[in-house]
């Protein structure tokens, strides 16, 4: 707790310092620690549906099983949490279950948040119970067909795959040594729940592992997520984070863009209501843990990269499939060369992103386009158009199989038939859930 | 009513600076825009925006001139008409400004602009100065701009090579520019091969070349708001279109994203401002009264502070329609409203070098190129020429593109129709690149801005009168910078050369585009006679009226405004900040 | 097959076309097994204009072939569309006049202070195409579409000299009208229906909508190697 307490020290010697109403103040800086353990946790990109007050709820959650809705969880008493004591507030934080004692659908990642500590639970509560507005809103009923409606079979999930709390936070907590790698650990696997996407699932949509002690499949990579594929966090290589920096990530986790990547998908919600709020201290810590994760595959080839792609592009010889479309509506931005432009249009040489199994990501963003939004930090909103209706499936194939082989990439080739099957996985983007952004 | 501490009249370059620095001072602003919101992300989006049609031809960017014009007429005695179709000029509308569809030419200024009366009498004697020139200085020198120069272009991410910095030589910049207090933030951008050509026939005959310093990014930048810029591809579609790849500075690249940020600022869009409205003494504003065109409803603001930094003759349109100080009157040559209304003298001559080498004109970018200062501003004895002013000469290769190509060849006695029009064209647009002479042009007595008797605009408003023509001392300005290119011609290796410069006698024409560089009618300067603003550019008569842009410029200079227009703004705003805004009132007492 | 499906009658956009792609609309009426194929039927369909009738479009075409002759240059302005275009065009806002001051009093003045017709472009041509179809029957007994060329050149030098006034509006002003807009179907993006196969951009070497020169900003004098991409990622 003591120790915790040392990572905000900013925070509270801001309060601490000079007001005189001392029991107030403390009140507030506890306030603003559970602010701040609530960006950590990213509360907001689950439960802040477009449209809908902060915290209201309604975000659609689309699942093989059917539809549900985020919940409100404002301190409204009828539609929201008003009526939780702490102590109810906690068990549905680490342990999905309800005052009812019914359990919550798993897409709340309580198997992650069990490792909260006491401290930051007590900060969240205060800050959800004193400083979020409370909202009279319903969330819209879940759409589950019976008998998958009923919450028992989710228990009986619970009982197999949740984590007793104290145990599971007894693992994050003393895995490491270094105090640094501790703080990283618990922000990785506790509130910043990134194994929820970047780990794969088994069978029963549990996360395989669930903090690094627990094996290299831990954040070793996701299931495509409306169409997007949430990558390695580990150090592959190829596929992985091998070849990124701390301060590569560090960057990323604060504005979404680097020298080596941009976010996309359900990331760039992450960083915006999440790790963009982070301290520097803790992004690093964040950065110094994953960098220590080994690689999942350890059999992958270093990414070299190979001058033959550019040169023939220059010399407008298009024999390569895919190089003609590639030429006429991808190098604009990022490049002949592949390297892009640092930090504005992403390199696609060597990116970690485009070389894994599923090309999916890849499919979908020339589908679609993606909007990285402007942060605190980094304030330009950078776009991709879509090219949607510039490109057949068939073009799709051969632009993406040119981008998967060329610059040393060597990731394998795509059909015509995997894009139009991958398009069924992609959601219409619907312009009016997103801000347009205005630069 | 609602309230705000300042209200900024126009989302341009000048407006978007103002709104940026004053937010930063702790107030609030709410800055209103006539035209539309505009994202690169939706409607410039790449490859959509790459539509010349769209673009520079149907024009999207600019002013509609269905909702308001101004007429226009050459000398008094003349009927002023309505400018019905853009053509001349043309003035952006909608979030950015001029600063969206601008070519991204980013100019310092001569330190002998800022004072060109002055140095003209000491070189030459008062004498020099021909009647009816209204020839003034602006009340501030390029010292004391410097500063503002420099943060300007940190802002704008501009591209270029200095001569000197801190007095030492650093580079093989323009030698005939002022010092620097820091270098560019990005290195020049390439010469295209037109430019490279231009540049080793300019060398060979002894001038200066230099690269044009380019608010296009030659690198990835990240600016001093922490926007970002990715780096110019030479794709040319600049002037006239918003740049996809968010590399040509603009408000909506390299300052909104951070302004928007700050929750003391609001933007309303589709506001078209009316008035500013004034107290019964007529000495201070107390707020705007704007039509929200959308749903045509009027409504008014307070404000202690307003900041006019709409298009350069908008801003003078509206302190007439508002009544801030005096209209100009050409006859008892009194009053300072319209006054010393400017442009430039832009001529463009065309090259054609032989059919092996391909001059490329689509690629390019607007701010690129290479340029001599050589018959620029002072930089020439004028003394046996009998002529004030000067022009640069540049290879400004921006992206020709094949409609106004198209339109623009033959005439001049070739066929503009027909088989034989055709094989000129394609020769023309393969094998010729064009070189401007990019003039002056100093105010006179008879050439004003006013409020026309008879036209209105779709709110019910006088529309704005232009009287301009071209005058005698500009024309022979021209005329002896032009004869100076067909010499570099011949050392380009041309096979044809084709020199075009303003006649004698000839009007000021409305329907063929010449530059949207269009100045003066509010100056600057140190005598509420001759000028509007103080030399922090307030408003003599109004003084919590402040208005930006380059209605300040006492006479047009040889270079593009925007540069000037900048620094200006961030000059006008460091005053407001430290001084203006501890004891409010006239900045400069007489 | 007349489709009955008057959308297909807006500009051909390769976009809007495969759009319809995914409609069971567009494989019950087209029957078409790949896009390519209904692209090229919707090209070679002859086009209907919408706002000239048959005989100004008629007058159109002939006098735009005559403006931008076929030749050993490239392809006249018959084959890149550009009778098409301006019927397209006419349709737009732009055919509307929607960015001039049209407001009153209209007052003549000197040529250098611009347009005062209170004309917008639809108007122009059906006023302008009648009086000069008035006009060539009226010196050399046809209409303008069914004479010689060299007689339809001797028309258009006569309108492009100002000696010829169209009723109302100055033979002039009808010719630079007319000039204008046929370079504009000639060479802009095919999307809007002219310039097809890019015919326009190939004749004079323009690259189009790939916008995108990084790698050679200066190539010493040599042309720029790639053929013109349109917007549609229509590829010539």
């Amino acid at each position: 707790m003591r120790r915790l307490l040392s990572y905000v020290p900013v925070l509270a010697a801001l309060t601490l310092g000079s007001t005189p109403a001392f029991a107030q103040t403390d009140r507030d800086a506890l306030i603003k620690e559970g602010r701040y353990v609530a960006a950590a946790s990213d509360c907001v990109a689950c439960h802040t549906a477009p449209g809908r007050p902060a915290y209201s709820g309604g975000i659609a959650f689309t699942l093989p099983i059917g539809t549900i809705y985020s919940t409100n969880i404002t301190p409204d008493p009828n539609h929201g949490i008003g009526k939780y004591s702490e102590t109810d507030f906690a068990r549905a934080i680490r342990q999905g279950i309800r005052p009812d004692g019914s359990t919550l659908y798993p897409a709340m990642p309580f198997p992650s948040y069990a490792r909260l500590t006491d401290h930051d639970i007590h900060a969240l509560y205060a800050y959800f119970h004193d400083a979020v507005k409370a909202e009279p809103l319903a969330a819209p009923e879940n759409k589950v067909s019976w008998p998958l409606s009923m919450r028992f079979p989710l228990t009986l999930w619970r009982w197999a795959f949740a984590p007793a709390p104290s145990a599971a936070r007894n693992t994050t907590l003393h895995q490491f040594s270094d105090p640094t790698l501790t703080r990283g650990a618990y922000l990785v696997e506790g509130p910043g729940h990134c194994g929820a996407c970047h780990s794969p699932r088994g069978i029963s949509m549990q996360e395989k592992g669930l903090t690094a002690a627990d094996g290299s499949s831990f954040l070793s990579g996701g299931a495509a997520i409306d169409g997007w594929v949430p990558p390695s966090l580990r150090q592959e290589n190829r596929t992985g984070l091998g070849r990124w920096n701390e301060d590569d990530i560090v960057l990323f986790l604060k504005t979404g863009r680097n020298r080596q990547g941009e976010s996309f998908g359900g990331m760039s919600d992450a960083i915006k209501h999440g790790t963009q709020h982070l301290s520097e201290g803790d992004l690093h810590a964040m950065a110094k843990y994953l960098l220590v994760l080994k690689p999942a595959d350890t059999k992958q080839a270093d990414w070299v990269y190979n001058t033959q792609t550019a040169s023939s592009l220059h010399k407008a010889d298009f024999s390569e499939r895919g190089a003609k479309i590639y030429i006429d509506n991808c190098a604009a931005c990022h490049r002949t060369d592949g390297k892009g432009y640092a930090a504005v249009f992403p390199p696609l040489a060597g990116n970690p992103v485009l070389m894994g199994k599923d090309p999916a990501s890849l499919v979908h963003i020339i589908q679609s386009g993606a909007t990285l939004p402007g942060m605190e930090a980094a304030p330009s909103a950078i776009t991709m158009p879509d090219f949607r209706n510039r490109l057949t499936d068939q073009q799709v194939a051969d632009v993406v199989t040119f981008i998967r082989h060329a610059w040393g990439n060597n990731a394998p080739a795509i059909s015509q038939e995997d894009v139009a099957a991958l398009k069924k996985t992609m959601p219409e983007r619907n312009l009016s859930n997103e801000a347009v952004p205005l630069n | 009513m609602k309230h705000a501490d300042a209200i900024v009249i126009g989302a341009g370059w000048a407006g978007s600076i103002l709104a940026k620095e004053l937010t930063e001072a702790g107030l609030s602003v709410i800055m209103l825009e006539r035209g539309p919101e505009r994202s690169t992300a939706i409607e410039g989006a790449y490859p959509d925006s790459v539509d010349e049609l769209r673009g520079a031809i149907r024009k999207r960017l600019f002013q509609n001139l269905s909702q308001s014009t101004l007429t226009i007429r050459n000398t008094i005695d003349q009927t002023a008409l309505p400018y019905r179709q853009l053509a001349a000029f043309l003035p952006g509308e909608g979030v950015g400004g001029a600063g969206l569809h601008w070519s991204g030419c980013h100019f310092r200024v001569s330190p002998d602009d800022l004072r060109l009366r002055s140095a003209v009498i000491e070189k030459y004697g008062e004498k020099f100065i021909p009647e009816g020139m209204n020839l003034q200085d602006y009340g501030v020198s390029y010292a004391e701009l410097e500063p503002f120069f420099d943060k300007a272009e940190k802002v704008f991410g501009t591209s270029g090579v200095a001569y000197t910095i801190n007095g030492k030589v650093t580079g093989n910049g323009n030698v005939f520019a002022a010092d620097r207090s820091s270098d560019f933030p990005l290195p020049p951008m390439q010469d295209t091969f037109s430019a490279q050509t231009f540049r080793n026939a300019c060398s060979e005959a002894g001038y200066h070349p230099y690269a044009m310093p380019a608010a296009n990014a030659s690198r990835p930048y990240t600016n001093t708001y922490g926007c970002q810029m990715g780096p110019c591809n030479f794709c040319g579609y600049c002037s006239g279109y918003d740049c996809y790849l968010y590399s040509k500075a603009s408000p909506n690249v390299n300052i909104l994203p951070a302004l928007r940020q700050d929750p003391n600022f609001t933007l309303i869009a589709n506001a078209h401002v009316l008035r500013v409205d004034l107290d019964s003494t007529k000495t201070k504003a107390t707020g705007v009264t704007y039509l929200e065109t959308l749903t045509k409803k009027e409504v008014s603001l307070s404000a202690d502070l307003v900041i006019l930094s709409a298009f350069q003759f908008h801003n003078v349109h509206l302190m007439l329609l508002s009544k801030i100080g005096t209209p100009y009157d050409p006859v008892s040559n009194t009053g300072t409203i319209g006054r010393n209304f400017v442009y430039q003298t832009i001529s463009s001559s065309r090259v054609w070098l032989p059919p092996s080498k391909y001059t490329n004109q689509f690629i390019g970018a607007g701010g690129a190129g290479v340029a001599i200062d050589d018959f620029n501003c002072t930089n020439f004895d004028h003394g046996p020429l009998g002529f004030i002013g000067g022009s640069p000469v540049w290879v400004n290769q921006a992206g020709m593109k094949p409609i106004a190509a198209a339109g623009g060849a033959g005439g001049g006695g070739a066929p503009r129709w027909g088989s034989a029009y055709k094989t000129d064209l394609v020769e023309t647009y393969k094998h010729s690149l064009g070189i401007d002479a990019h003039g002056s042009n100093m105010a006179y007595r008879d050439v004003y801005l006013d409020l026309d008797p008879t036209w209105k605009d779709a709110y019910g408003q006088p529309l704005l009168r232009m009287t301009f023509t071209w005058k005698d001392n500009d024309i022979r300005m021209n005329q002896y910078v032009v004869s100076k290119i067909a010499p570099i011609a011949k050392a380009m290796g041309a096979t044809k050369t084709h020199l075009v410069h303003l006649n004698q006698g000839q009007p000021f024409d409305t329907r063929h585009y010449q530059t949207t560089h269009l100045g003066g009618g509010a100056v600057m300067g140190e005598d509420p006679k001759t000028s509007a603003l103080n030399r922090y550019l307030q408003s003599w008569d109004v003084s919590n009226v402040f208005v930006i842009g380059s209605n300040a410029f006492p006479q047009g200079m040889g270079y593009n405004p925007t540069g000037a227009v900048a620094a200006l703004a961030y000059w006008a705003a460091h005053h407001i900040r430290t001084t203006y805004l501890k004891s409010p009132g006239p900045l400069v007492k007489l | 097959m007349p489709s009955p499906d008057p959308d297909l009658h807006n500009p051909l956009r390769r976009s809007f076309v495969k759009g319809l792609l995914g409609t069971t609309s567009f494989w019950m009426l087209g029957g078409h097994a790949l896009w390519s194929q209904a692209l090229a039927a919707e090209a070679a369909r002859t086009y209907s204009p919408t706002f000239l009738t048959a005989d100004e479009y008629r007058f159109l075409d002939a006098a735009c072939e005559r403006i931008l002759p076929d030749d050993h240059n490239g392809p006249g302005a018959h084959k890149l569309g550009v009778a098409e275009f301006i019927d397209r065009q006419l349709q737009t806002p732009y055919g509307h006049g929607d960015n001039w001051y049209m407001s009153g009093p209209f007052v003549e003045g000197p040529a250098n202070l611009g347009y005062q017709l209170p004309f917008v472009p639809r108007d122009l041509y059906r006023k302008g195409i009648t009086a000069a179809d008035a006009y060539s029957k009226q010196q050399h007994g046809k209409l303008f579409a069914d004479l010689p060329t060299d007689a339809q050149d001797a028309i258009l030098t006569a309108l492009e000299g100002g000696s010829v006034k169209l009723g109302e509006i100055p033979g002039r002003v009808f010719f630079e009208q007319l000039r204008t807009n046929t370079l504009e179907g000639a060479f802009a993006d095919p999307i809007y229906g002219g310039n097809r196969g890019m015919g326009g951009w190939l004749m004079v070497g323009f690259p189009g909508a790939r916008a995108d020169f990084m790698d050679w900003v200066n190539q010493d004098g040599a042309a720029y190697p790639i053929g013109p991409v349109s917007i549609s990622g229509e590829t010539a």
